[in-house]
């Protein structure tokens, strides 16, 4: 099949392809995520560490092994595969690496703080892992953009290519938990969170998951491979609440991307939805999807993942849009793991109890995090299939 | 590339001037209301971007929304006294005693946020935690947002505190430079304001551009800090600011600026004035 010519998107001018997208989570890498997602499963467990004692969150969704610098050890492993799965040669090639994360390091400050064990500040961010890790990445930086910092960095991966200032962009995340923000979590819960019920009726609130994730954003023209055209992340801060999400901010997200990847609201088929499981949240999302795509004319199926592997922070908007990337490539849109009876404010939205088989054209992923800072993701199939160009 | 000008710009560094109340007394310019569990530097930044805004003191601006107007908040050591509180309070099995009024400070984007908030910026809102680059990596970021249409006016603001995590932090491994406390904002948009201060990335550093960008003096580096100290993640931004000051007050240009540290690397920039070049 021939490939179409490149469209001309707003700010930039060159068509956008996602290369390659690796992730971990509590289930393991992307195949394994998605397969659980599938079948319904939850990671949920005891919380592991930090020490539950005292803090009033009982659970959490963990991954192997755990252990100091976590994150950055995740965040390597997902860089390396998503580097070589989308065959770069950084130093031949300009390739940028956007990190986001919504913890830091942080857990080593504790770990300082509490058990003395020194942690150099350089180590609070992600550059010195990388750069050793992948040699020859032109600029490492990391962005702290809490719960949506990995749909920032892919936001600004974007821009990057399309304005020609780099070959490649890595979009990565990475997060595990500290205990500063368990308790936090803790101190606003009159209960314990069992587990994470994304849009249920019953939802008791979040519970964070470990997670890392790696896209590699490059321009059509260059692409060796792709898993999907990125059409546009659209930002926007609220600047309403500190912790409270605002319908009217995240409208903006929603409507930016669509104007920015120049389609309609009735074209989105597909959302995989920020879907925290708290009280806030999810009302808000729901609000936000009905003035924008329900409104719009659209009537998209809607699944979220949080149930089956926590609010892995900053990582949160890049496993989701692995599994929209995989939802592109399989047919199969999984359930919305943990929801039995749909909040009163879902009243008419179409959200996915079980496998869904369909072939979605146009995909939205949500991400909004802690300060109002949302960003919201646009992707559709490559011509010719899924993996591009191998099926063509 | 054709450069970034600034259109706004303060250095908040306490101490050095009557108007850069330090964090304690942010009430003096902000007023009083919403300052409560506000970090310092989160305050720093506030009062940093309030004078490069030129508003009055105790003036705060009101209204809409300003969606095209994007924040981009550079600083590494902000929350960490508070994380370490919260650990130090669970490991001694005190949660409870933690204030729910404090969570916001949990998040390490808090400094980006409050600002969007404190000032109605509705556009793109990163925090940048890179180290000691953050100030430049944000003006590199900066500038992607206006040229990629994401803004019209991106507010960059830099700070640190300097309490005793964030100081021991900053020393573990490093020179013993002392961590200065401070601030600093610069407005960024891609025409120019009066007078026209310009910035261009210096990617060669250590080695700079040739005429007419040379810089006739140059703030920060690996020959060592520039005189008013180490801002560490800041540092970048405060070097932005000084050099719009000191060209709008007649001071020859163009002025390099550099931030970083051997762990971290280096990032430069030059700022001209109209009269440079």
């Amino acid at each position: 099949m021939a490939r179409r010519p490149p469209r001309w998107f707003g700010g930039g001018g060159v068509a956008v392809v996602l290369a390659a997208s690796q992730v971990r989570t509590c289930f393991g890498d992307g195949d394994q995520t998605f397969a659980a997602l599938c079948r319904g499963d939850s990671g949920v467990a005891p919380l592991r560490h930090p020490d539950p004692a005292g803090i009033n969150v009982r659970y959490g969704y963990h991954g192997d092994g755990g252990g100091p610098f976590l994150a950055s050890r995740w965040l390597v492993d997902c860089v390396r595969r998503a580097v070589a799965e989308a065959d770069l040669r950084p130093g031949r090639q300009r390739v940028v690496a956007l990190v986001g994360t919504g913890l830091r390091e942080l857990a080593a400050v504790e770990e300082w703080a509490v058990a003395g064990r020194e942690v150099p500040r350089h180590r609070l961010h992600f550059r010195d892992a990388l750069a050793e890790a992948v040699p020859g990445l032109a600029d490492i930086i990391t962005i702290a953009n809490a719960c949506s910092a990995g749909g920032h960095a892919l936001a600004l991966a974007q821009d990057l290519v399309e304005m020609g200032e780099a070959d490649a962009v890595v979009a990565a995340a990475a997060d595990g938990m500290t205990s500063s923000m368990l308790a936090m979590i803790g101190r606003v819960a009159d209960v314990p969170t069992e587990r994470v019920r994304p849009f249920d009726a019953a939802r008791q609130g979040v519970l964070l998951g470990e997670g890392a994730a790696a896209a590699v954003v490059v321009s059509e023209t260059t692409a060796r491979s792709g898993l999907a055209r990125l059409l546009a992340t659209g930002l926007s801060c609220d600047a309403y609440h500190e912790t409270a999400p605002d319908v009217a901010g995240i409208c903006r997200a929603m409507r930016d991307a669509l104007s920015r990847g120049d389609r309609s609201a009735a074209d989105v088929d597909l959302v995989v939805a920020h879907g925290t499981g708290t009280a806030l949240n999810d009302p808000t999302e729901c609000a936000a999807l009905r003035q924008v795509l329900r409104d719009g004319g659209g009537d998209p199926l809607i699944t979220a993942i949080k149930g089956a592997v926590g609010h892995t922070s900053g990582s949160a908007g890049l496993v989701s849009l692995d599994v929209a990337v995989r939802c592109l490539a399989s047919g199969v849109v999984p359930p919305v793991v943990g929801l039995r009876t749909v909040l009163p404010e879902g009243d008419g939205l179409r959200f996915a109890l079980q496998p869904v088989r369909v072939s979605p054209r146009l995909v939205q992923v949500d991400a909004f995090g802690f300060g109002g800072v949302n960003a919201v993701t646009l992707l559709e199939p490559l011509p010719g299939g899924a993996r591009w160009p191998a099926s063509t | 590339m054709a450069g970034v000008y600034l259109t706004g710009w303060s250095v908040h560094l306490p101490g050095e001037c009557a108007e850069a109340v330090p964090a304690d007394r942010a009430m003096e310019l902000l007023g009083r209301r919403g300052l409560l569990y506000k970090e310092p530097a989160t305050r720093l930044a506030l009062c940093a971007v309030h004078r490069a805004l030129g508003l009055p003191a105790k003036v705060r601006p009101e209204g809409a929304v300003r969606p095209d107007t994007a924040v981009v908040a550079c600083g590494n050591l902000g929350n960490v006294e508070t994380v370490a509180q919260a650990a130090r309070a669970v490991a001694a099995g005190q949660a409870r005693e933690v204030s729910p009024l404090a969570a916001p400070n949990a998040s390490s984007n808090v400094v980006a946020s409050t600002v969007a908030r404190w000032f109605r910026f509705g556009g793109p809102n990163l925090m940048v935690c890179s180290g000691a680059t953050a100030g430049l990596d944000g003006f590199a970021l900066g500038g992607l947002l206006l040229r990629s249409g994401r803004a019209r006016r991106v507010v960059l603001v830099g700070a640190e505190p300097a309490d005793e995590v964030a100081t021991r932090l900053y020393r573990c491994g490093a020179p013993a430079t002392p961590l200065r406390a401070g601030a600093a904002c610069v407005v960024l948009a891609l025409a120019p304001g009066r007078p026209a201060i310009r910035v261009r990335e210096a990617p060669g550093y250590p080695k700079w551009p040739d005429q007419p960008d040379r810089p006739a003096l140059v703030f920060g580096g690996a020959d060592g800090p520039p005189p008013w100290g180490d801002c560490y993640g800041a540092q970048g931004v405060v070097g932005l600011a000084t050099a719009a000051r000191w060209l709008a007050e007649g001071g020859a240009g163009p002025v390099g600026v550099v931030c970083g540290d051997p762990a971290d690397g280096w990032r430069a920039v030059t700022v001209a004035g109209s009269g440079d070049g």
